[in-house]
This record gives structure tokens, sequence and C-alpha cells, in this order.
């Protein structure tokens, strides 16, 4: 179960290059001007290549999916990267007189949003958590290839390095506290991160990890993205997938129909001050006309009724505390 | 034709025998078995020739049932066809949009090409916006055609094909059948007549409208979220069935929950039968079937059953990835 649920990072990497190597991805709009990424689609394009001498399987499979996916799925990878970035971004431009912001990217995968705010942003620490057969394969890459490892090296001043990756199972409580508490401090504003992640774990372990780390830090955003199944009666998207995901590749979705509505998902942060949107209002509200005929200039979308079907599948939140 | 793999083919000119190997083939592509190139050449050069002769928009006469978008869902094209009588017993206008996404796109379509060629008058082919070089490469039917193959020889006999499909039909001279909708460019049915639609479909104008617009709740023509086409509302939609005195445009091209759906006081209809579209899409398929009266029913369908009977999921796929955010 553990191998299946580190290789969905293979999907999540596929689709955003693909998004990249359509045109989708970086958004000159969110991305470059809103959020001063630079450099996008080339250090994706290294860790591709990287990726290739560190595991040729694992290089042909990513390389193969990314060939082949459908302009839906762009769409898709598009609004949930630029979303997310947004998100983090204003924390950060709101928290620029403190000393230490730290960002804790919960199942990190090989997400390459440290390189960016890293950059931009001198006052953050950047902590990338996943297992350690995924956290091995990303910092090797990441050693190996020098445009990759300069960009997260230490300042000019060598100050130590803000930049960690840290192996962890987060189902095990008493080791996810012990890994946080050892490399965070809990006192910063805090970000953290879980980017299609929850939704591997098992409820109890789940509600565990939340109520570990809200106890953790003073104060804090959290910004999770997530599938939901559904919850009308005559909606079967999500026993839908949830059978399609078991039979093709063994994969399991434990909370998908427990969470299975913006109500439901956001009642895992009761706490908090929550705000949740599901990707389609996203699409429809969020994403300015000029940004939308850009996209609609890169590939036909040949079913808008999918695609509103897929996004209302997927949720946004942000918790604060 | 002979399309056993005994090695040796030749084609046989007398009809008994033409008609014994399509009934050979049908049987074949029913069971999602692989179709030799060189019969699917066959199939492809007597298919154009076919359809070469027919107009722009066809008449067909009723009782017909109207099917909307296939996809390459090989298995619910054959459930389609058991729930409404098959091509045996009844008439059959498919809206367009055979191929691409589904798994087994050219089973489906050859299946079609093959009722086409076996029962010429009981089966109407239009071409859907899906039936174009350019959004095969895109969409899955050129990428199964290489899985399948190892070349792309017979992706480009089928798309041969494509540029023969009609642009439309009309039933009884009362029902204008049509994939996407109605085109600014357009006024009256003769004008569709006049189009010369043996080509790739353009990127605008009145062929390139008429397979990839939409009805939509619009006061006048509006710009399509799809890239190309148009959005066209109530006005435009009476003005078209006043003009040319008909009372109904069915068309496909847009997934639709139920199945099917009814706008502007019935004077549109949208059907839809691909059932649980992409296999994740969780929704039923529609045909609708028109009688002597002009009377509308529909039929209802849902997806074929994954063989362990959990629910309706997938179908046996070699397909590595299923297509979800992960
Ligand atoms: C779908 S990937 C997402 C990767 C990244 N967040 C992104 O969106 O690009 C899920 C990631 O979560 C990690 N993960 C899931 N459960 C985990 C757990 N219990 N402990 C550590 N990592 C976990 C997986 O290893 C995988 O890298
Ligand atoms: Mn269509």
């Amino acid at each position: 179960m553990e191998k299946v649920v580190q290789q969905t990072d293979y999907d999540a990497l596929s689709c955003r290059l693909a998004a990249i190597s359509k045109g989708y991805l970086p958004s000159v709009a969110f991305q470059v001007q809103r959020c001063n990424y630079h450099g996008y689609k080339e250090m994706h394009m290294e860790y591709l290549h990287s990726l290739k001498s560190v595991s040729r399987r694992i290089h042909s499979k990513i390389f193969r999916a990314m060939q082949n996916s459908f302009p839906v799925m762009n769409y898709g990878t598009y609004l949930r990267t630029v979303s997310i970035d947004i998100q983090i971004n204003d924390f950060l431009k709101s928290h620029s007189k403190f000393q230490n912001v730290q960002i804790i990217n919960l199942g990190c995968g090989s997400d390459l949003r440290m390189i960016p705010i890293i950059k931009n942003f001198t006052n953050v620490t950047y902590i990338d958590i996943d297992y350690k057969d995924s956290i091995e394969m990303k910092r090797k890459i990441l050693d190996q290839n020098r445009a990759l490892k300069k960009a997260l090296e230490s300042d000019d001043d060598g100050e130590t390095n803000r930049y960690k990756l840290i192996s962890c199972d987060l189902n095990d409580e008493a080791q996810t506290v012990r890994t946080l508490s050892e490399s965070t401090s809990s006192d910063s504003p805090t970000i953290v991160i879980s980017e299609c992640v929850l939704c591997y774990m098992d409820d109890h372990a789940s509600k565990q990890l939340i109520s570990v780390v809200l106890d953790i830090y003073k104060t804090g955003i959290w910004i999770s993205y997530d599938p939901i199944g559904g919850s009308k009666f005559s909606d079967r998207f999500g026993i839908i997938m949830q059978s399609n995901l078991r039979e093709s590749r063994h994969l399991e979705m434990p909370t998908l129909m427990i969470y299975n509505s913006k109500e439901t998902y956001s009642s895992r942060f009761a706490n908090c001050n929550v705000e949740i949107k599901d990707m389609w209002d996203i699409f429809e509200n969020d994403i300015p006309k000029e940004e939308i005929s850009r996209l609609k200039s890169l590939q036909f979308l040949d079913e808008v009724e999918e695609l509103k079907i897929m996004q209302t599948h997927y949720v946004l939140l942000k918790a604060s505390w | 034709m002979n399309c056993n793999n005994s090695g040796k083919t030749y084609m046989v000119t007398l009809e008994g025998t033409r008609q014994m190997n399509l009934d050979k083939i049908i049987i074949l592509l029913k069971q999602g078995k692989h179709i030799r190139e060189d019969c699917v050449y066959s199939l492809c050069i007597q298919a154009q020739e076919l359809l070469m002769n027919e107009s722009n928009v066809t008449h067909v006469d009723t009782p017909v049932t109207i099917c909307g978008d296939i996809h390459g869902q090989l298995h619910d094209l054959l459930t389609l066809f058991e729930k409404s009588g098959g091509v045996e017993k009844s008439r059959y206008i498919f809206l367009g949009d055979f191929v691409d996404r589904g798994f087994y796109s050219l089973e489906s379509f050859l299946l079609l090409l093959c009722y086409k060629l076996r029962y010429p008058d009981r089966i109407t082919l239009i071409r859907g916006n899906h039936e174009t070089r350019q959004i095969t490469k895109v969409y899955g039917f050129y990428d199964e055609i290489m899985r399948k193959y190892g070349n792309s020889n017979v992706w480009r006999y089928c798309c041969e094909v494509f540029d023969y499909l009609s642009l439309g039909a009309i039933i009884n001279e009362r029902v204008f059948c049509i994939h996407g909708g109605l085109s600014p460019d357009i006024t009256t049915i003769d004008e569709i007549r006049s189009i010369d639609r043996k080509q790739e479909v353009p990127h605008e104008g009145a062929m390139c409208d008429l397979l990839w617009s939409d009805p939509d709740e619009v006061d006048t023509w509006s710009l399509s979220p799809r890239g190309a086409g148009f959005l066209f509302g109530k006005g435009e939609v009476d003005q078209f069935l006043q003009t040319n005195n008909i009372e109904l445009i069915a068309r496909a091209h847009q997934l639709v929950m139920e199945g099917y759906k009814e706008m502007f006081d019935g004077g549109l209809v949208t059907v839809w039968s691909a059932p649980n579209y992409c296999y994740r899409c969780g929704n039923v398929a529609a045909v609708l079937t028109i009688d002597g009266q002009l009377e509308r029913s529909y039929t209802i369908f849902d997806a074929v059953q994954s063989q362990n009977g959990m629910g309706h999921t997938i179908i046996p796929t070699k397909k590595p990835q299923m297509d979800y955010f992960l």
C-alpha cells in the first residue's frame, strides 16, 4: 500500500510536466507576475533530466504519462497548481515582517515550489516531508543537479540552509510529533500544505495528523487540496473513482466518501477559520477572462461538462488558526 | 474480402460473399478482436465510395432512433443496439463523435461502418467534431491505433472516411440532426448543402460551427468556452426552426448526466449516448426514437458492469493510468 501511495507522486509530477509542455504552466499572470516565479519550466526540465539518471524506469513511466494527457487534465493541473501558489504567496507577502516564516509541505513528493519561494522570501524556512523512499529519491535528484542544488543552497552570507528534506511516515503519530518538534519552531507563523495527501490516509490517522499539527504551531494556515466523493444521492463520481483506482492500481482513498462535500471536508478543521472552494468555483470566479482565453488557445477543450464534473469533485481549503 | 488471419487476402465481388464477410467482421468487432490492417483498408475504401454519394444533409424516414456521442465505448454501443432494437430491425442516425476518449475507438467506428455497408438504408452516420485528424491526435484515437498496429496507417484510412461523412440529416423534413448546433453563417438548411464537406474540419466558418457549437441561455451568438464554434440561444433556435419549417433540432456533443436534455420549449434536444463517460463521469446515456407521428420517446441506459459486479466502473483495459488528479 505504501508503495502504491508513493507512486501517486509520479502522477502529480507527470501532470505538472504535461501542463508545462503544453504551455498551461507557468502562468505569466499568476505565477510569474503575481508570485514572481522564474525559470519554472527550466527547473522542471532539470528535475526530469536528473530523474533519468536516478531511475530510468520511473523516468520513462513519467515521460510516457506526460505525453498523453488530455486537455481536461491540463486544466485541472493548472487550477490546482496556481491556486495553491497564490494562497502561499499571499500569506508570505502579508508576513514579510516576520523574521521567520515556515512552510511545511506534508507529502511533498516531487513538488518544486520550494525553489522559487526560498529565493523570493528570505525569511522562509521550507520543510519538505514524505516517506523515506520518496525523500531519498528527491534528495538524490536535487543533489545531483547543479542548477537545482545551487538554487537551494544557503544564502550568499553563508547562513544555514533554509531548505530541509525530511522523511517521516505521517501515519505514525509519535514519529510525526518528534520530527516536527526537532526540525521546526512552534512560534513562527506556519504554512502547512497537503496537496493530495490526506486522501490516502485513513480517517483516524488523518484526524491525528491534523490535531497534532494544529497543536504544535501557535499560528498559521493549512492549505489542503483533495478530491471529494460527492454528497448528492445521484452523484456516483466518488464511488466510481474508488473502484477505478482500486481495480486499476490497488490504490485506496479511505475518506473520499466520508469527507464527500465542502462542508464535511471543512469539518476536519473545526477549530479553525475555514475557507473552502471547489475547483470549479475557482475556475468560474477567480480566473480572469484573459487567462481563460489564453488557456482556450492552447488546446481545444472538447467537453466543458466533464471539466465541471471533475473540478466540482476537488476542493481547496484554507484553514487559519 | 477475406479478413481471417490465414495469410492470403483477396477481394470478392459476389454480393453474397461480401455480406458473409461483413457479418464475420461484425462478429469479430463485437468481441473487440483485432482486425487486420488490409481488412480495415478495404472497409474504409468501400465506406468512402458509399458515403461519397450521400449529400451533406441526408434525408431519413421515420421511425428512427437518434444516437449521440459514443466515444469509443464499444461495450456501451452494443448495449445501445440491444436496448433499442438493433440495426437488423430499426433505423438509426448517429450524430458523430464515434472515436476518442474511450478505449475502443477503432472497434466502435468500424462496427458502425460495417453496419453502414451491410444495411446502408438503416444507418446514417454524421460527422462529429472528433472525426478529424487534428482532434484525434490529441484525444486518443491516434494513440490507440499506434498501440494496436504499431503504425498510423489505419488511423489515416479512418480519417479519409471522416472526410466523407455527412454533416447533418433531416427526418421527414421536420427534425434536423446535427452534431453540435447552429452557425451564424447558416440561415437555411439549403445553405449547408452547398458546403464542400470533403475536407478536414476547418477551425472556423460554417462547417466548424455546425460541429462545435452549443446551445446556452444567451441572448445572441456568443463565444464558446471550447475555443471553437459559438454559443447560441433560444432566439437563434426559434428563428432557425421557423425559417426552415422544422420543429426540432436534435444534436449531441454535450455530456448530459441524465442522458438527454430538451431546451427552448422543446425546440432543441441534446442526446448523449456514452454512459459513465470516460469510465468516470457517472452519467446515464440516452437515445431518442422519433416515430411516424414525430412523437419522441427516450430510452435510457447505463454503462456495462465491470467484471466483479461492483457498480458501473471499468471495462477490461490495458490503459496504464486512470485520469484522476492524484
Ligand atoms: C499524490 S502525491 C502528491 C505530491 C505533491 N504533494 C504534489 O501534489 O505534487 C502524494 C504524496 O504524499 C505522500 N504520502 C502519502 N501518505 C504519506 C504518509 N503517510 N507519510 C508520508 N508521505 C505520505 C506520498 O508518498 C506522495 O509523495
Ligand atoms: Mn462533440
